[in-house]
């Protein structure tokens, strides 16, 4: 890699000193599986001058539980997301979507909030810039979106503006369908903001000088039933070509809540509202769940190579429905 | 069915496992000189461009930049074949091609410096298909090529096989009943992908020697390939254990011209190691491959005619393009018998990285291209494929026209009884359901079968030389040019030695793979090491153990035709308790030293047939391997383990996984390898392992002393025909493109949703 | 606040294989720079060239390391950060005095789990973490514990049962 320097902040307040100090020019270091690699392939247009290591500053990690729901700070790795027995037990959604990511060596190292804040996967944003240079693109700030013309099997197939690579977090997408919020800490003090505002086609809303403290699951009501689909070619290593996350209540055979979320299909976590208007209130049967995946994908935009992700998206969802 | 042995056909532990498992196996990687430098590449953004100027000046300046070269200062080397690659050209023919080289005390150092080399490009227009390359107006990417159309080059000599032209192929195809048509590709172009990626270290001893280390799979390729390319130089080769190969790394010529290159500039050993991004872009790919043509078949099966041309892409350049093109025709051969050919080849450049030596070496890719066309017209005949491979599998006693022009006759097994076991271990009879028919049907997932065969009569290819050196504290020691790239060859040959000499196998080794110790070997390609390299080492451990003999047989008073040896003492075969040891029988100042040679035999063909069973998700597109079952004739078995490690390679090195989610992805408007990374790059993980048998039978073969044929570079050929016939059976529906990704069965299926296309 | 320069690290301590190491930080040589990651310190500076890298892009499990009992990605881990860490690599295995090996090693031999041997040093420290956790596995949990191994040669089945045996014999 190019060189930079390396600090170790002990404290939130430290770390946005310093970020403030570098004048956009720093950057934070969590767990690093994405960072590293964005850095080793000189794909940005600016290196850092400097890296802020946030994994020294105490108490931004740990899973606490209380009767409304959790708080996982953001540097909690992945792993120990997959082996929390409260997760497991009461936010299987969450489990099953940390256990999705990677392999077992990134889960060790890899954090929650970093997976969350992670740089999308285009294989235009990502083409390393030793083999002939880093391809400047509409994300970066500079030419057009080559997906549009090129190969985009794996792009969006809806809410793409100017940008239409996918937002590559399985955690986002589970935890929209658990309604979480995010806490940001900034010099200003500290905010709350629902997790359908963080992002947006560019990626996360995170202000370059805050940082990601905490996530606040929701307790999903007990007996839903929380179901986590993740399409890819491999059964490891591979992001979602598309995925769906549900939390679904019965009662007396009766849609009585969905909450579902379509993963790798834009830019950012989709919540798939007009199918939970369908089958809130309805028995769940195939054919309710053929309408209401309909409807998911009924303002889908697809572009030259990813049609079949409509498909694929229609059917996950009529499988978690019917799960 | 095979002898009992005491090491051949044994469990053993492989000689180099102790060292593998504790890390002190010693990879290129690993190993250093006292004041390397470190060679890095810079790259083209264009897929063809014309370099009109470069100015080094200010990467020179930086300190601890020693060297910078440009194609205006490096050395007049040319490899390729023809001779067409120069070390750095004026033009720049993919993405990623080499513009300038540099080395510098540290990588980093060398990597902040190519950012400082100015260059102007010309941008030229690019091709990418095979077909379009050829058209009269496409772009041109060598002057020595016109029409993109790259020369025959006599690599097996003068009449190196560019075509299959034998008897009368219109009679041909009067006589036949069912006539199969068509145009159809494979054209995934894999990478085989080892997980180490080239890596070179050459130092210049003086003006005309030069050290070249290096993993390889064939440990005098640096040598006796590269010497005529770069003035004759007095190369010595030395091997580093390699971190697997699959024929791409047999040798590194252009990492091995970068490093000798800047070693010359600089004085001092350069080191240029590949990283994954250059394995992935700018290193050895598959050949892409087209077929359009016709086959003609009886409705009993006998094939009358095969007919067409055959496209290979070569892409940027080609190494060794040629060779795999002949070794192709010489494959389908084996595969269809047939009186009537008439097969012409075309070889192509296009504006990718360029295709080398793969494991599969041409027969895979005419095999997988001619595919769709005769499954159809067994389709039409009703014929179960696992029957009409029984019936037209060379068999011994038929005739082929191998690599190098010449007619030989097969004096190998008949491999139908391998084709009924394996058949039998699948349960082949109850799952082939008939052409486009699922074996099963479970809600939306369908399953089906599929098969294919494969062979190759390069087993006993070119020549190999070996020495055994017997020393008085009973130990012996074979010199061999062999070095360790996953076939656990070094092993398997100390294993064949041993046996010879009834030593343990503890006390026989290999020397190091160095050209300078070591006498002639062609390298481990073809599957030759068990028939060719193994020929050449037991004749050697035979000769020295007859010089043995004839040392001891006037100190026991007998004929050496009398005497006998078994760990390290020699007696009379009647009296084995009054023996001497080899220190009496030789001296202690005294070795026996014997050799011997493998001349080339083209006449003992091996076999594999790989059964696979695949399930289609039909609402996704998703396909899954559930099982495959390969079974092969291997005479007599070497090392079980090797063995077996060589026929699950099925699962990697492009091979079978070509029909299902491996390729190499571009963009044809920009020329950028897209799937340039290990994840979007696809490969099988250990959470995606299909249930795998080897059915491994074991019918003597007329090969070498223990009747032993080599079969692990054929493991992987049968695969991708194979599951692209499963596919086509589980869905009802011919599918005919490499891979079958998702896109590609909903596509098939009529299900693609709303979109631009369909 | 204190300023950039002085928060920067100057020293960095770990320990490998029951080795204490201190090395400084800067561009020197034999000292670590920011941007070295755990991959190259050990292979470059301190001479262990057990662990191997692969791809550089923590995608295929050859640089696998055990730190503080967990099994990560040292090509994608900054030096610089592992400070206080408890590290150990493959050759920290072996029984260095008396050449035992850990059964695992054992087990890869007896089975012959591997071909051309570049990926072992990795699963076998992946592996070795397993058994660690979990003295019981199943051929499902092997798979699972090595599912970011990348083995080309596909020497997946033998070490699957590499692993199930050396889970046995060290029971």
């Amino acid at each position: 890699m190019k060189p930079f320097k390396h600090h170790n902040a002990y404290s939130i307040e430290e770390a946005l000193t310093l970020l403030r100090d570098y004048e956009g020019r720093a950057r934070l270091i969590a767990g690093g599986t994405d960072l590293i690699g964005i850095l080793k392939g000189d794909i940005l247009l600016d290196y850092p001058e400097a890296l802020i290591n946030i994994k020294t500053i105490p108490d931004l990690d740990g899973i606490k539980e209380d009767g409304k729901g959790l708080k996982i700070g953001a540097l909690t790795r992945l792993s120990h997301i997959v082996r929390s027995p409260v997760i497991e037990d009461k936010y299987g959604l969450l489990e099953e979507a940390a256990r999705s990511v990677g392999t077992p060596e990134i889960r060790n190292m890899g954090t929650i909030g970093g997976n969350l804040c992670q740089d999308t996967r285009c294989w235009y944003y990502r083409y390393p810039n030793q083999m002939g240079g880093r391809i400047v693109c509409y994300r970066k700030g500079e030419g057009p979106c080559y997906a549009i013309k090129g190969d985009n099997r794996y792009h969006a197939i809806m809410e793409g503006k100017g940008c239409f690579a996918v937002c590559p977090s399985d955690i986002a997408i589970a935890l929209t369908a658990l309604d979480a919020e995010f806490m940001i800490a900034s010099t200003g003090g500290e905010r709350v903001v629902p997790i359908t505002d963080f992002y947006q086609t560019l990626g996360h809303v995170l202000k370059p000088d805050e940082i990601l403290t905490k996530i606040l699951v929701p307790k999903p009501p007990d007996n839903a039933t929380q179901t986590f689909l993740k399409y890819r070619l491999r059964e490891s290593v591979d992001f979602a070509i598309v995925s769906v996350a549900s939390v679904i209540s019965l009662e007396g055979g009766i849609c009585r809540d969905a909450s579902i979320a379509l993963g790798a299909v834009a830019p950012v976590p989709i919540k798939a509202i007009e199918a939970e208007q369908i089958i809130k209130g309805k028995p769940l049967d195939a054919k309710t769940a053929e309408e209401a995946a309909e409807a998911a994908v009924a303002d889908a935009k697809p572009l030259s190579m990813n049609a079949y992700k409509i498909e694929v998206t229609k059917i996950l969802l009529q499988r978690a429905i019917m799960a | 069915m095979s002898k009992d042995y005491r090491f051949i056909g044994k469990r053993t532990p492989r000689k180099d496992a102790l060292e593998i498992v504790t890390g002190k196996a010693t990879y290129i990687g690993d190993i250093t000189k006292s004041e390397l430098l470190y060679g890095k590449v810079l790259r083209s953004p264009y897929p063809h461009a014309r370099i009109k100027d470069i100015d080094t000046a200010k990467a020179e300046a930086v300190p601890g930049v020693a060297a910078v070269l440009t194609h205006k200062n490096v050395p007049d080397w040319r490899t390729g074949m023809p001779r067409h690659v120069p070390v750095l050209d004026r033009k720049a023919r993919f993405v990623g091609d080499a513009v300038a080289i540099i080395a510098a005390e540290t990588e980093e150092i060398a990597i902040e410096a190519l950012d400082l080399i100015d260059v102007e490009y010309e941008k030229l227009p690019a091709v990418y298909d095979v077909e379009e390359a050829m058209e009269p107006d496409a772009p041109q990417l060598h002057d020595d090529f016109p029409g993109n159309l790259v020369d025959g080059f006599p690599v097996f000599g003068p009449k190196t096989l560019s075509e299959v032209v034998v008897g009368d192929v219109e009679k041909g195809f009067e006589e036949a009943d069912i006539i199969s048509e068509g145009t159809y590709g494979y054209e995934s172009i894999a990478n085989p992908l080892p997980i180490e990626p080239p890596g070179v270290i050459a130092r210049w001893e003086d003006e005309h020697r030069l050290t070249v280390w290096s993993g390889t799979q064939s440990a005098s390729w640096h040598r006796f390939i590269m010497q005529s390319k770069m003035g004759y130089p007095d190369i010595r080769a030395i091997d580093t254990q390699c971190g697997g190969s699959f024929g791409s790394k047999n040798y590194a010529p252009l990492p091995l011209f970068y490093a000798a290159a800047l070693a010359k500039a600089t004085g001092r050993p350069v080191k240029v190691c590949f990283t994954k991004e250059e394995h992935l872009g700018a290193f050895v790919l598959r050949p892409g491959s087209r077929f359009r043509g016709k086959i003609g078949i009886k409705r009993d099966g006998t094939v009358t005619a095969v007919s067409g041309v055959w496209f290979v892409d070569t892409g940027a350049f080609s190494d060794m393009t040629q060779g795999q093109v002949a070794v192709g025709c010489g494959e389908a051969q084996l595969m269809l018998r047939c009186p009537n050919w008439d097969l012409r080849t075309r070889l192509v450049c296009t504006n990718r990285s360029a295709s080398g030596v793969v494991r599969g070496f041409g027969g895979q890719e005419l095999e997988s291209a001619l595919n769709p066309i005769l499954t159809m017209a067994l389709e039409k005949a009703s014929l179960d494929p696992v029957q009409f491979f029984k019936k037209n599998y060379v068999k011994p006693g038929d005739g082929y026209i191998w690599r190098e022009g010449n007619y030989w006759v097969s004096r190998g097994t008949d491999y139908s009884e391998t084709m009924d076991k394996g058949a039998e271990a699948f349960g082949w009879k109850e799952k082939w359901k008939g052409w486009l028919k699922p074996t099963a049907i479970n809600g939306a997932r369908r399953t089906g079968v599929g098969v294919g065969v494969h062979g190759n009569a390069d087993v006993g290819e070119d020549e190999s030389e070996a020495y055994v050196r017997l020393n008085p504290d009973a130990t012996a020691t074979i010199y061999v040019s062999v070095s360790e790239s996953g076939m656990g060859q070094r092993s398997s040959l100390c294993k064949m030695a041993a046996e010879v000499l009834q030593l343990p196998l503890e006390r026989t080794h290999v020397t190091p793979a160095d050209t300078m110790v070591n006498p002639f070997d062609f390298g481990l390609v073809g599957s030759r090491g068990t028939y060719a390299v193994g020929s050449a080492v037991i004749k050697a451990a035979e000769d020295a153990r007859h010089k043995l003999l004839d040392l001891a047989a006037p100190k026991l008073e007998a004929a050496p035709e009398d005497l006998e040896t078994m760990d390290g003492m020699i007696y009379l075969k009647e009296r084995p308790e009054e023996g001497i040891s080899w220190s009496r029988a030789m001296g202690i100042m005294q070795t026996c030293m014997g050799f011997g040679r493998f001349e080339p035999d083209y006449s003992v063909p091996n076999f594999l047939i790989q059964f696979v069973e695949v399930e289609v998700d039909t609402e996704t597109g998703r396909v899954d391997l559930r099982r495959v079952v390969s079974a092969t004739d291997v005479g007599q078995i070497i090392d079980p383990p090797s063995l077996e490690g060589q026929l699950h390679g099925a699962l990697g090195s492009a091979g079978i996984d070509t029909a299902l989610f491996e390729e190499s992805i571009w963009d044809r408007t920009t020329g950028h390898m897209l799937n340039i990374n290990m994840i979007d790059y696809k490969w099988r993980t250990f959470l995606d392992l299909p249930q795998f048998e080897n059915v491994i039978l074991e019918t003597p073969l007329p090969t070498h002393r223990f009747k032993a044929i080599g079969v692990g570079e054929i493991a992987t050929s049968p695969g991708p025909g194979a599951v692209r016939m499963a596919v086509s059976n589980a869905l009802g529906k011919r599918v005919s493109e490499y891979p079958l990704t998702p896109d590609k069965i909903l596509k098939a299926l009529g299900k693609m949703g709303r979109g631009k296309t369909e | 606040m204190s300023s950039m320069k002085e928060q920067e690290r100057q020293k960095i301590a770990f320990t490998v294989n029951d080795v204490s190491y201190e090395l400084e930080v800067g561009d020197q040589f034999n000292q670590v720079a920011p941007s070295h990651t755990l991959a190259h310190t050990l292979r470059e500076t301190l001479g262990l060239t057990g662990t191997k890298v692969g791809c550089d892009q923590g995608a295929c499990g050859s640089c696998t390391v055990i730190m503080d009992g967990e099994p990560v990605l040292s090509c994608m881990i900054l030096t610089v950060e592992c400070d206080g860490r408890y590290i150990v690599t493959i050759e920290g295995l072996q029984d260095r005095r008396t050449g035992r090996l850990d059964p695992l090693q054992q087990a890869f031999i007896d089975n012959t789990a591997f071909q051309c041997g570049f990926c072992t040093p990795g699963m076998i420290m992946a592996a070795k973490s397993l058994l660690e956790k979990n003295p019981f596995p199943d051929e499902q949990d092997v798979k699972e514990a090595l599912a970011g191994h990348y083995c080309r040669c596909i020497s997946h089945y033998h070490v699957v049962e590499a692993v199930l045996e050396a889970a046995k014999k060290g029971r």
